[in-house]
């Protein structure tokens, strides 16, 4: 399973994986201090879970390092290059792609075009280029396949059930060529089978190199899943490490269940 | 085809000047329709800054006829080129807001560049408008060059729509209208994108316009951005259908002849109210009924259609078929 290549998704050398490193980030929304000194690091080709209670920060975090939100302080790493201030389509033709929490998918438009729409290339080429065409559908087809929408390819995304949808949001980013890839609650509102195939293409990527930062509620699958966990409290870092060690990490559980 | 050959013969076979007249405009605002649809529908930002490009085309055409001799025909494609510049600063602040804050910023732009040909006497005029020289032709001949240049930009409009809705610039552009947030978190760049379909509009806007002047031989800021051009691009574009290739050209092939022969045959004292009043119980019955505009309705009504009558039929053998099978009819 481990080593299964993915059709459409091209392994990524060691030598140019890259890292994320969240350096003393704050952000703030009035008088709302979401995140408070942020830091915590992403280690390449890993799959690493951030986590903890309701308005902990979490997305912040994750807007902060995709570029929807500006941080007020601190900078987002990603290798040695800071990307912190950076708009989202420039993070993502650095090879971070994201999905959402709410999950979003163009309604109205094909599940095909869904797909070709993320871009990683640039230029009046790659604009004008026509996009459902060669090399991209063919990219498109596979991941389809890959996450079993194949069959839907021409239908609206907006008929698809909510599972389905969070599997062509998934899909979707991987056009992108993402080597690093932020999935915000992934698992929510999916039912325990969708969870399963979800977890197993997590790891069938991640075993091509490709690195993951997931937002979770759902502890069975980050401990199951996840190489290392952070753990968020009032906006700052309160625990970080391999997911048996954050487990018994006291900190934590007064943070999850209180004194 | 068949239509555009029909088209380019119908000035050979005996077309009076009226109906020359009526195909002309009709082109004309069809092509603007087309070009305003793609930020209007396509991107899904109502501008109102079209009709500023408009009147900036017409001034921008006859100040270089009047003051360089530059003929109007020739020159209109570099018109539109200077006013898609022009699209480009004011599409790089006014594309920073959405919703209604950029009608109104594209209405405030449209009235500034009236504000400006009004009161720039000693270069535009000012109300007393803009003679330009007549063009040397045969005037049998005269009607017929508009129409066929005309034709040309609307057929360069569809092309260009064509080319757009196809490529991935128009696949972002349609991303951008349903979920810019999302579209900019997928890599595409927003602002770029928007601001090139901002352009792209203008410049059939500044050309229309162009031309327009040199139809007229006059321009004053009145004529040039008078607010019925504007709102006739919008509901020619919403009553055929905003986003699509064709819904624009089909609104403009339907509004215009309506509107000219209601003028024509009702009384002048009140035609210009009425063919008004047209408009707005269009644009109301639209968004009462038909909020997708006509060819998205039809098509939607097709796709709707009830399936064919399922009934139980014998197979070749004679015996009863298992189960109902589908019957074409």
């Amino acid at each position: 399973m481990a080593n299964q290549l993915v059709e459409g998704v091209t392994p990524i050398d060691e030598a140019t994986s890259r890292s994320l490193h969240v350096r003393g980030v704050d952000k703030s929304f009035g008088g709302v201090r979401a995140l408070q000194g942020c830091t915590f690091d992403v280690t390449a080709r890993k799959i690493t879970a951030l986590i903890g209670p309701n308005g902990s920060g979490k997305t912040t975090a994750f807007n902060c390092i995709s570029g929807f939100y500006v941080p007020d302080k601190g900078s987002v790493m990603l290798g040695d290059r800071n990307i912190s201030g950076w708009t989202p389509s420039r993070i993502v033709h650095q090879r971070v792609a994201r999905t959402f929490q709410i999950t979003r998918v163009f309604k109205r438009m094909s599940v095909l075009e869904n797909m070709v729409v993320p871009v990683r290339r640039t230029g009046l080429k790659a604009m004008f280029w026509d996009g459902i065409q060669g090399n991209e559908r063919d990219r498109a087809e596979k991941l389809l396949e890959f996450v079993g929408l194949l069959r839907f390819i021409d239908d609206h995304a907006g008929t698809l059930s909510f599972g389905q949808q969070k599997l062509l949001e998934l899909a979707a980013a991987l056009m992108a060529e993402p080597q690093i890839m932020l999935l915000d609650e992934p698992s929510g509102g999916l039912n325990p089978i969708m969870i399963d195939r979800l977890a197993g293409y997590i790891r069938e990527l991640n075993a091509l190199g490709v690195t993951f930062l997931i937002v979770e509620h759902n502890m069975g699958f980050v401990m199951r899943l996840a190489d290392d966990v952070v753990v968020l409290h009032h906006g700052s870092v309160i625990s970080q490490g391999r997911p048996a060690e954050v487990r018994a990490d006291p900190a934590v559980l007064e943070a999850y269940l209180g004194n | 085809m068949v239509p555009l050959v029909i088209l380019v013969a119908l000035p050979f076979n005996g077309l009076n000047g009226f109906l020359l007249d009526l195909l002309y405009f009709t082109f004309t605002y069809a092509a603007m329709s087309v070009g305003w649809n793609i930020i209007g529908g396509y991107t899904g930002y109502i501008s109102l800054a079209n009709l500023g490009f408009f009147g900036l085309g017409s001034y921008v055409a006859g100040l270089m006829l009047t003051h360089l001799g530059w003929p109007i025909l020739l020159t209109s494609p570099l018109v539109g080129l200077l006013c898609a510049l022009v699209a480009a600063a004011v599409g790089w602040v006014a594309l920073r807001t959405r919703g209604p804050s950029f009608v109104i910023v594209t209405l405030a732009f449209t009235f500034i560049v009236q504000f400006l040909a009004l009161n720039l006497k000693d270069i535009t005029g000012g109300s007393a408008g803009l003679y330009l020289p007549l063009l040397s032709l045969d005037p049998l001949l005269r009607g017929d060059l508009f129409y066929y240049y005309m034709l040309g930009v609307l057929v360069l409009s569809i092309a260009v729509a064509i080319g757009i809705r196809r490529s991935r610039f128009g696949l972002g552009l349609i991303a951008i209208r349903e979920d810019e947030g999302k579209a900019e978190g997928s890599g595409i760049n927003t602002s770029l994108f928007k601001i090139v379909a901002f352009m792209i509009s203008a410049w059939f806007a500044a050309v229309a316009g162009a031309v327009h002047a040199q139809y007229l031989n006059y321009i004053d800021p009145d004529l040039a951005f008078e607010l019925i051009i504007m709102l006739n691009m919008i509901v020619m574009t919403l009553l055929g259908s905003r986003g699509t290739v064709w819904g624009p050209v089909l609104g403009a092939f339907l509004l215009f002849p309506l509107q000219s022969y209601l003028v024509y045959w009702l009384p002048s004292t009140i035609a210009g109210e009425v063919h008004l009043a047209l408009l707005g119980v269009v644009l109301v019955l639209v968004a009462r009924f038909m909020p997708n505009g006509l060819l998205v309705t039809a098509q939607e009504l097709i796709s709707r259609r009830p399936p064919p009558r399922l009934e139980t039929v014998a197979v070749a053998s004679g015996e009863p078929a298992q189960g109902r099978v589908r019957r074409n009819g």
